[in-house]
This record gives structure tokens, C-alpha cells and sequence, in this order.
């Protein structure tokens, strides 16, 4: 968690315009719901084990512990979810947590801001479940997500 | 094509000036306590800008990469002429004391400003930032975990929310937001 987070992405996009579009398009999109601090920084592993069923565990704790949540949308963009569905906050919350690693298709508003989406989902569409179960290739990732007992 | 895109932001001017209304219905004012027991309000006494962020000294979850997070764009930023202040409000008051916030806050960074102050004064700042913090777990070492919001919020000097941060950015990305919205200091 202390490691430096080299979110490349995310640079290019800050870096790419200025602040605009104060106003929201309204939009709906399918993704999944992702880590993003072990998405961009890398240290969990690479972006294809980082999500899906192999990152499901470490998602509900980076979620709870309050890493905001995003949505990798099949356009291969991320959304910066500010505000879900059943959540009043804008980070973390229980349908953040009920919603870790699942596929859904989002109704909502979106705002493009220093280059970076930002999503408020007002209605979650559809909720398909954990449908990547990359498990099957990765295992758990990081494997210490699911602590031994201690004796 | 980044080298090219940070050479345009350096040329640019601040874009304080210009920047459009934050299409987020956040921030305002509240009135705390620092840690060294003096009452601070949202605008800094420095007239410096400001990055502000809801945690707890103790947290090991998220602030464990947002406070360093912050330290580290606050030098970035001072390498290019802009001073900002970190600020952490607490969530956790109860650990959070006007004792021990500043020694765990300046084990980041020495400029680091921690507030604290009544369930009620908190409150208002919670709900300017619309901040709702739940105990999620009790870890038997190191006591409760709260989850709370994890932006980073970039303040100007009086107060007023010019952006978000979200705390997954790289620090030199970071800090070229904040640079983009308060410019150099003269």
C-alpha cells in the first residue's frame, strides 16, 4: 500500500486537457466494478489479475478500507465512481461492497474533469454478477487477501 | 506525447481564473481545531492553497497511501513554486487527539496540519463534503477501521474547492493538478 503508485493512465489523461465539461452526460455503460489502487498501481500484479474473480477478496477490503471504486467499462476507460446507488457517500459503502468485481451496466451521469471520468451512478441497470472468473488462471491475488488464522 | 503535454502545462497560466464551477455539490466552510490547539477555519492562515483530506492517523487502509500521497505532491508541487498545505481532518476523533495527531501527521510530512474538534463541528465538515464514516471492522491489533471517503480535495487559499484528487494518482500527476489550478506563487 505504501508503494508508489504509478498510475500512467491516468497521467497521460490529467495531463491531456484542462478542466472542462462542468456539466454531466448522461450515460449508460457495462463494466466491471474495480480496485483502482491495485488496478493503476500494479504491485498486486497486472491488470488482467487485478480484477475478476482472483482480485474479488482484496477488492471487498481495499473497498471497505476506502479506496474508491471504479468502473472498467468495456471500452477499456475507467470511471472514477464518485456516488452509487443505495450510497449516500462518495466513496466506499455498502453497494460499493456488494458490487466488488461484478459485471453491471450503469445508468448515470458523467463528468469529465482534469482529464479523469468521474461516474455517479444513479441506477444500476443490471447486475450480472462476477462473470471474469480469472480465478481459474490466477488463484487468489494477492494470495495474503485471505489471511491465515492466526493460532 | 506526455513530454510534449507537461511542456504545454508548464507554459500554460493558472487556470484558476477560468476553470469551470466543479460540477460536484461539495465543500464549505467549517471551524476546527489544529493540533497545536489553535482554531482554524477552512481558509488557511498562510494564504496557501490547501489539499484536504477525511482520515484517521491510525488508519492503515486507504490513508496509508493518501497521506504519503499528500506529502509527496505537496514537495512536487514545491519544486514548482507552489506551497500547499496538507491538511487531514479526522474521523476518528477519539484516537485522533490535539496529542497525538501532530507527531502522526508529521511522520509524512512536517507541514502537515491535523484537525480535529467537537462531534458537532466535525459534523459540519463531514456533511460540506458529504463524509460518512462507518466502522467496518474491529482489527484486534490495531483497533477499529472505518471506512470514510478516500479524494483528496484541492483548496484554495479562503477555502473554496477548486478540484478532486483521487488518491490512486501517481504524486507527479497529482501534482500537476494542483499546479494547473493555483499556478506558481510569487
Amino acid at each position: 500500500m505504501r508503494q508508489t503508485v504509478q498510475a500512467a493512465t491516468l497521467l497521460a489523461a490529467a495531463l491531456a486537457a484542462p478542466a472542462s465539461a462542468a456539466e454531466g452526460e448522461r450515460i449508460q455503460i457495462t463494466g466491471e466494478i474495480i480496485d483502482t489502487w491495485c488496478y493503476f498501481s500494479g504491485v498486486m500484479g497486472g491488470p488482467d489479475a487485478v480484477v475478476g474473480s482472483a482480485h474479488h477478496t482484496c477488492a471487498l477490503w481495499c473497498s471497505a478500507g476506502g479506496i474508491p471504486v471504479g468502473l472498467l467499462g468495456e471500452d477499456g476507460e475507467v470511471y472514477m465512481v464518485l456516488k452509487i446507488e443505495g450510497d449516500d457517500e462518495n466513496a466506499s459503502g455498502d453497494t460499493n461492497l456488494n458490487l466488488a468485481s461484478h459485471e453491471i451496466t450503469a445508468d448515470g451521469m458523467l463528468y469529465k474533469r482534469d482529464g479523469l471520468n468521474y461516474l455517479v451512478v444513479e441506477q444500476v441497470v443490471t447486475d450480472h454478477g462476477i462473470t471474469n472468473l480469472n480465478h481459474e488462471d490466477y488463484g487468489v491475488v494477492p494470495g495474503f487477501a485471505i489471511p491465515e488464522p492466526k493460532p | 506525447m506526455i513530454r510534449t503535454a507537461i511542456a504545454l502545462l508548464a507554459l500554460g497560466t493558472p487556470v484558476l481564473a477560468d476553470a469551470p464551477p466543479l460540477p460536484f455539490d461539495l465543500g464549505g466552510a467549517y471551524t476546527l481545531t489544529d493540533q497545536s490547539g489553535a482554531t482554524r477555519t477552512q481558509a488557511d492562515p498562510d494564504g496557501h492553497p490547501q489539499l484536504l483530506f477525511f482520515g484517521y492517523a491510525n488508519c492503515r487502509e486507504v490513508c496509508s497511501a493518501a497521506l504519503p500521497l499528500m506529502a509527496q505532491v505537496v514537495d512536487a508541487a514545491a519544486v514548482e513554486g507552489v506551497e500547499v498545505t496538507p491538511v487531514m481532518i479526522t474521523v476518528d476523533p477519539a484516537r485522533d487527539t490535539l496529542a497525538t495527531l501532530g507527531p502522526a501527521l508529521a511522520q509524512h510530512h512536517e507541514d502537515f496540519v491535523g484537525l480535529t474538534g467537537t462531534e458537532a463541528q466535525l459534523q459540519v465538515a463531514y456533511d460540506a463534503y458529504e463524509i460518512e464514516t462507518e466502522e467496518v471492522f474491529f482489527d484486534p491489533e490495531y483497533g477499529p477501521v472505518y471506512a470514510h471517503g478516500s479524494f483528496l480535495y484541492l483548496l484554495d487559499a479562503q477555502g473554496e474547492l477548486l478540484t478532486l484528487l483521487p488518491p490512486v494518482l501517481s504524486p507527479d500527476a497529482a501534482a500537476q493538478i494542483v499546479a494547473k489550478y493555483t499556478g506558481p506563487q510569487s
